[in-house]
């Protein structure tokens, strides 16, 4: 796990040396005479080899230390901070969606199976699964923002400000997130219900009286969760990287804004934090969904 | 006479031709009898007993006759009215102990579930009678094996398991299909020993399903022979076992491997 840590941390340093670019220009603009670069790479310690920065700026990290933005006067840790909440707040709606209407919407599904309402349902989902959340995004913001007026596109509200309206301005991105991961938990979650339907312990379950939503309910249920954690594991990971072209679209300050501006002024220990805190929850990600594994299939030895 | 069959016909109707599987079968199992139904693979024994579990799916299959119980006819019951006999009344065990029980439900939920289903209980009477049937269906430890998960029991504990979930209610009719043709052989008699003594101690009605003549001739009473789906010969066991009538018949004895060897 600290392998995989160490492992993104050095190909994010990597990779910013070998592209193109570079920071000391960006920050004084294309009419800085070579002697002026010169003397802010050395003051940005850029002058030094390669490794001796990477095991610097390592050990930093560690300590908890992410450095200064070069393009802003601030720490990368309040910068994050700042913007951190608003990223994961979105993401928590978009899961709570998730799990809210997929179940349901799959039980449905599978009750009904091969009726008009399970083909119907295949082929919203397929067309669903294939619509990007940016082009969702846009699609929201016409609809319910410019048409419907719903919300005001672009009037985005702080935290800070007014809580609820931060969550009631945050729900029509979290919707264009949650959308085509929702299809795909649908799709999954209806094949892994006819899958375990078909299994002995649910004629058990008639046999001893309950109908078929107890046997649904009680029994099935639980059983065609155990394929989904996996998926939503994966789901919260791709969410939060993929807000950060929703962010663009309903001009959410977040986390992918900042993530965009860093990597075009060569902001990089910006870019790197950000790209280590994705890291991070890709690892705390894979770790909850094995404890969830645990508790959901007791066949997992503990 | 508690329970009466009279002229069941099962028919598929998933392929292009109706298949019929049950043909005219007729039959009726008194108060403590145990009835056995033998024949080879194929022959329509688990069709008869999920027939008369209520378990045959409505759709694509036809069902004519009568299957009386209480003078209700399962066959065209009201699926509620089925229901509040399933686990109740009728109960079932099955050949698979090792993928009948819910795999991520614990064994006590599995056991209290007729209960919960049937009767009006508290939480502790209800425990309390699980654990009366764990204890009598001769599970050691039945404290850990309330809280464990089928995953942790061998297949004979599971199959004692299914028999606990099973009685728990005191139903009057116990269908059990090949409960024993999954375990090895010295589990085998342990489970049909068990079978033997609710039967006696509880008095309930035992349809005992087998393809294994030796098994049949061991514990039951009553024995019907099924050959294609049709029944062949019906009556006393001992009797059938000695002068068998049909041809079938004689034919299924001659093939039983030496039986009295084994005593
Ligand atoms: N879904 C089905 N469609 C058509 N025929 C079936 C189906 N399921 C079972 N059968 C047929 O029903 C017959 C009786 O099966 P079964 O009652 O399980 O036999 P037994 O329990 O005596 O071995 C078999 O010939 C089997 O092929
Ligand atoms: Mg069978």
């Amino acid at each position: 796990m600290l392998l995989t840590l160490f492992g993104v941390s050095f190909l994010v340093f990597a990779a910013f040396e070998i592209i193109p670019g570079d920071p000391a220009i960006s920050k004084l603009g294309t009419d800085a005479t070579p002697e002026m670069i010169a003397a802010l790479r050395e003051q940005m310690g850029l002058n030094r080899p390669f490794i001796v920065r990477y095991f610097d700026w390592l050990g930093d990290c560690i300590r908890g230390d992410f450095g200064r933005s070069y393009s802003y006067n601030r720490t990368v840790i309040s910068m994050i901070g700042d913007k951190l909440p608003i990223t994961v707040t979105m993401t928590i709606i978009s899961m709570l969606l998730v799990i809210a209407v997929s179940i349901p919407v799959a039980l449905l599904l599978a009750k009904y199976m091969g009726s008009t309402i399970d083909r119907a349902g295949y082929i919203s989902n397929q067309i669903l699964m294939a619509v990007p959340s940016f082009f969702l995004g846009i699609l929201i913001t016409y609809i319910f923002g410019l048409t419907l007026r719903f919300f005001t596109p672009g009037g985005y509200i702080s935290y800070r400000q007014n809580f609820a309206g931060f969550i009631g301005y945050l729900l029509a991105p979290s919707v264009a997130i949650a959308i085509p991961k929702c299809a795909m938990s649908v799709k999954l979650l209806r094949s892994a219900i006819l899958e375990e339907w078909n299994k002995d312990y649910v004629r058990t379950a008639y046999s001893r009286g309950n109908s078929t939503m107890q046997v649904m309910y009680r029994h099935v249920l639980k059983n065609a969760l155990i394929p989904l954690i996996t998926f939503w594991g994966m789901a919260v990971a791709d969410m939060i990287a993929g807000s950060i072209v929703v962010e663009q679209v309903f001009n959410i300050p977040g986390l992918g804004r900042i993530l965009l501006t860093s990597i075009s002024n060569r902001d990089y220990p910006v870019v790197e934090a950000i790209i280590l805190l994705i890291a991070v929850v890709v690892i705390v990600m894979n770790l909850i969904v094995d404890i969830l594994y645990r508790c959901i299939d007791p066949r997992i030895s503990k | 006479m508690l329970l009466e069959i009279k002229n069941l016909t099962i028919e598929f109707h998933d392929h292009d031709r109706p298949e019929r599987v049950v043909e005219d079968v007729s039959f009726s199992l008194d108060k403590g009898e145990i009835l056995g139904i033998v024949g080879e693979s194929g022959s329509g024994k688990s069709m008869t007993a999920l027939a008369v579990a209520g378990l045959l799916p409505r759709k694509k299959m036809e069902k004519s006759g009568e299957i009386l119980f209480e003078e209700k006819n399962l066959l065209t019951l009201p699926r509620h009215d089925l229901r509040g006999l399933q686990g109740d009344e009728i109960s079932v065990i099955f050949q698979e102990p090792m993928t009948a029980l819910n795999p991520t439900m614990k064994i006590g939920k599995q056991v209290e579930e007729a209960l919960l289903l049937h009767r009006h209980m508290t939480d502790e009477e209800r425990k309390a009678k699980v654990m009366e049937w764990l204890e009598k269906v001769e599970l050691d430890d039945s404290e850990r094996v309330y809280e464990a998960y089928p995953h942790e029991l061998s297949g004979g504990m599971r199959q004692r398991v299914m028999i606990a979930a099973a009685m728990v209610s005191d139903p009057q009719i116990l269908i059990a299909d090949e409960p024993t043709t999954a375990l090895d052989v010295t589990v085998q008699s342990q489970i049909i020993k068990l079978l033997l003594k609710i039967n006696k101690d509880s008095g309930v009605s035992i349809l005992f399903i087998s393809h294994d003549l030796s098994l049949i001739k061991q514990i039951t009473h009553n024995v019907i022979v099924m050959q294609k789906g049709r029944i062949v010969e019906q009556g006393d066991t001992d009797e059938i076992f000695l002068h068998p009538k049909e041809e079938y018949t004689k034919k299924l004895i001659s093939s039983i491997p030496s039986v009295d060897l084994r005593k």
